[in-house]
């Protein structure tokens, strides 16, 4: 048994309403609990820091075989991140797609303590789950790839909801993947003709759906499954000016279906937020966007923001990728998942004196800071796509002030001015806000509240991270130096009930779980005795149906590792 | 301040030393410095002798002479900014790496990667230079952008890869892919080569010999005489729609 005591902790927990509240948090057995023995248990003095539970990444690329083409392709990057062997720590390298460890060290060191892959391919999800070994500091959870898997498209086609919630069910659990993705749903597959889908009305080749179709039917599959997250969308017409219309039309496809969290998680919205009908008339449209959310808590967004400097683009969006290569003539990686989706690495470098660059960065900040309710709108940059994770303290200071914003504001493309509405938005986040858009509303947007995820609350897992900071002796509009240099380096990382980084250096080996679903499907539905699944997954697939499940053992073949499996109760 | 350190026989004479302290500015303050064998941290007199005579101001004033088996000591000159480095024999890997000032002086032979990423200064090579000499590193698109590589013998493949700037002279023969990715900067092989400036978009290069396996991307332009001798003159590599010039004095395309 093992025991923890945290003192004069500043917390901050929306979930549970607490704000800025100074209290001590007692741990016993990596859980919260009321009290424990203040004479044999491990004491950690907080001195009135801020107290947040772990840090929650909704949407990051950091593991799988198109963020190690990543690697690959760029051994520039490989050298701009080097660190030597310390302690615990093994070295790393890389900048903008580190090594497993690397991704793993730093985003402990900013107090991040679970983290949710953004799309995995389920014929490649072994390389995923491999690559979560070796990330050994945070929780796992992989979203799984749906937007060109041709039994869902033919399913879809046919109208049948319980068919396409049947073959999520099974490929989820066979996969052992958290989460439905749709990147570009119905673009991925037209890429392997050579196409694209222009929006949510136009077929896809053969199939003869239409990704407004695919939307519809797989939302309400996904809660025909009762899965604990939502469809995580990656809307049609990535990165192309005027794509805010067809991105909205997307959005209003979604009927409010769920209680407890939204029926619709849209993805990096900063790259689909753009005005305008070509790059000379390029500008924001992040005001609509956010309005249009702003009236429906059926949905929550994530910001996608874009920081300058070098970073990788990668996605599962093969034809966005290809239209990004032919802007840029740069290394360009491309992939074609069998039966299931596509995908694109290029390095890029956003620039400040670059206008659509510019544009770029003021959207993402204008997204979160003109939806209203933070819970709707999450912090993320996409990683590595609109900058590495490293700079998320730097958007934190710049949502917190609008100082920060204008001297950042002046150094960019002198044009900007006149495309976004950023200079006139006064807002300034507060301390709450923050711990809602980096954690709280992330667990609840995953749905892993249950799990005690995302919260202090009695019976939560030990996730906390205490920043150096007080917050009542900081003004961070003003300081807002100092809330990103806080937020750039831990005081403590604690998970599950372990002090896993003090002070930005590791201390632990790894000790993570990776959590994946299984909702319980009838027999009638179970594909495995679905014939015509079977025989058509024989004979396009290059696998064999009974190898290309990712076995449990696979996921626990070190003695300290956990796997998570949360069951469903599904309605077929 | 002149340093001369003379290899020591060692027991396993074929472990790379990487000696990335060998620069003349270190030596200002001491020769208390050390280097690495594999995972070894080794003082400096653990591997060489160390003998100074004077004493400098400035890194320019100091000299560096290595003596004996110096063939395996790698990254020697790295950083380097002013002051003068003479390798009396041969020289490991990465010699003269991001240099921007001074000069390195080779009597032998020079292994792969000299002068890599060059940003100025000079390196001299009397004797041969293996691949990737004055080139970009892996994945870089910017190789050597200053200074001056001067090789007296005969070059490896991919020599001046990614040039962006600076001059590089090979006295002898290039082996494939001379000038590869070069988009500035000065290229000038005396002997012949193999499909030279492969995807080049600027800069200049000359190949006073024969360039065989010559690229079908490149345009000819014309004769021209230079240094009392003919040029036929091309540019390209259209193939990326590249506006370098390459002089070679005969070609040979593939058969």
């Amino acid at each position: 048994m093992s025991e923890l005591l945290i003192r004069n902790a500043c917390v901050i927990d929306p979930i549970n309403g607490i704000d800025g509240e100074t209290m001590d948090i007692a741990i016993r057995d990596g859980r919260i609990v009321e009290d424990v023995n203040d004479s044999t248990a491990e004491v950690v003095d907080a001195g009135g820091a801020l107290t947040l539970p772990g840090g929650i990444d909704s949407h990051t690329h950091i593991c799988g075989t198109k963020v190690n083409f990543g690697r690959y392709m760029s051994p520039e990057d490989m050298r701009a991140g080097r660190t030597p062997r310390m302690g615990r720590m093994h070295a790393t390298s890389g900048y903008s797609v580190p090594t497993t460890y690397g991704t793993s060290y730093r985003y402990s060191a900013m107090g991040y303590t679970t983290l949710l892959e953004g799309a995995m391919a389920p014929l490649e999800a072994r390389h995923t789950h491999e690559e979560f070994l070796y990330t050994p500091l945070q929780d796992t959870l992989a979203n799984t790839l749906f937007d060109g898997n041709w039994a869902v498209m033919e399913a879809v086609r046919d109208g049948d909801t319980k068919r396409v919630a049947a073959i999520i069910g099974w490929t989820l659990s066979a996969v052992k993947g958290f989460a439905v993705k749709l990147t570009n749903p119905g673009g991925t597959e037209a890429w392997g003709w050579g196409k694209n889908v222009s929006c949510i009305r136009d077929p896809v080749p053969y199939f003869e759906v239409t990704p407004a179709e695919m939307i519809q039917t797989i939302v309400r599959a996904n809660e025909l499954l009762h899965l604990p997250h939502s469809v995580h969308l990656h809307c049609n017409n990535l990165g192309t000016p005027g794509n805010y219309s067809c991105t909205i039309g997307s959005l209003g496809l979604i009927p409010d279906l769920n209680d407890r969290r939204q029926t619709l998680y849209a993805t990096h919205v900063q790259f689909h937020a753009y005005g305008g009908s070509g790059w000379d008339d390029f500008c924001s449209r992040s005001e609509p966007i956010a309005r249009f959310v702003n009236m429906r808590p059926q949905i929550v967004i994530d910001m996608g923001q874009v920081m300058f400097g070098k970073t990788t683009t990668m996605t599962a969006d093969g034809p966005m990728e290809f239209n990004l290569y032919r802007l840029h003539h740069n290394k360009w990686s491309n992939h074609d998942v069998e039966l299931e989706t596509a995908s694109g690495i290029i390095p890029v470098l956003y620039r400040r004196k670059n206008l659509v660059n510019s544009v770029m960065w003021a959207i993402g900040l204008e997204l979160a800071l003109l939806t209203e309710n933070p819970w709707q709108c999450l912090l993320t940059t996409d990683n590595p796509n609109g900058a590495p994770f490293v700079r998320y303290p730097e958007i934190i200071g710049l949502l917190m002030s609008k100082r920060y914003r204008d001297a950042e504001f002046a150094t960019v493309h002198p044009e900007t001015g006149h495309r976004v509405p950023l200079p006139a938005i006064e807002r300034e986040m507060d301390w709450h806000e923050i711990a809602v858009m980096t954690r709280s509303g992330q667990a609840k947007a995953l749905g892993v509240l249950e799990i005690g995820k995302g919260h202090l609350g009695v019976g939560a897992e030990a996730d906390v991270a205490i920043y150096p900071i007080r917050i009542d002796e900081v003004d961070p509009s003003v300081e807002y130096q100092k809330v990103v240099d806080a937020f750039r380096c831990t005081d403590y990382t604690i998970k599950r009930g372990r002090i896993v980084s003090r002070r930005g250096e590791c201390l632990v080996d790894g000790n993570n779980t990776t959590v994946w679903v299984r909702p319980k499907i009838s027999d009638s539905y179970d594909m495995v005795r679905d014939e015509e699944f079977v025989r058509k997954f024989d004979r396009y697939y290059t696998v064999r149906m009974s190898n290309y499940p990712v076995q449990e053992e696979y996921l626990r073949r070190n003695l300290w590792r956990r796997n998570l499996c949360i069951e469903t109760e599904a309605e077929l | 301040m002149r340093v001369t350190l003379t290899v020591r026989p060692r027991e396993k004479p074929f472990l790379p030393i990487e000696a990335e302290t060998i620069v003349p500015r270190n030596f200002l303050d001491g020769t208390d410095t050390t280097v690495w064998r594999g995972n070894r941290e080794l003082p400096l007199d653990a591997v060489f002798s160390v003998s100074v005579e004077g004493n400098a101001e400035t890194a320019a004033e100091v000299e560096v002479v290595m003596r004996g088996d110096t063939a395996l000591i790698k990254r020697v000159g790295e950083y380097m900014d002013a002051g003068r480095i003479v390798v009396e024999g041969d020289i490991g890997m990465h010699c003269g790496n991001f240099m921007s000032g001074g000069t390195i002086e080779i009597g032998g032979n020079a292994d792969g990667w000299l002068g890599r990423e060059m940003r100025g200064g000079s390196i001299i090579c009397r004797g041969d230079a293996a691949d990737y000499c004055a080139s970009g590193y892996r994945g870089d698109k910017k190789g050597m952008t200053g200074g001056v590589v001067e090789v007296f013998g005969s070059v490896g493949d991919f020599a001046a890869e990614h040039l962006a700037g600076g001059t590089v002279i090979v006295h002898g023969s290039a082996g494939d892919m001379a000038g590869a990715e070069m988009h500035g900067g000065t290229l000038i092989i005396y002997g012949d080569c193999t499909r030279p400036c492969a995807n080049m978009t600027g800069g200049t290069a000359f190949v006073h010999g024969t360039a065989y396996d010559m690229l079908p991307t490149f345009r000819r332009v014309g004769t021209i005489r230079r240094e009392g001798r003919t040029f036929i003159q091309f540019t390209g590599d259209i193939a990326n729609r590249g506006k370098g010039n390459l002089f070679v004095g005969d070609c040979r395309y593939m058969d």
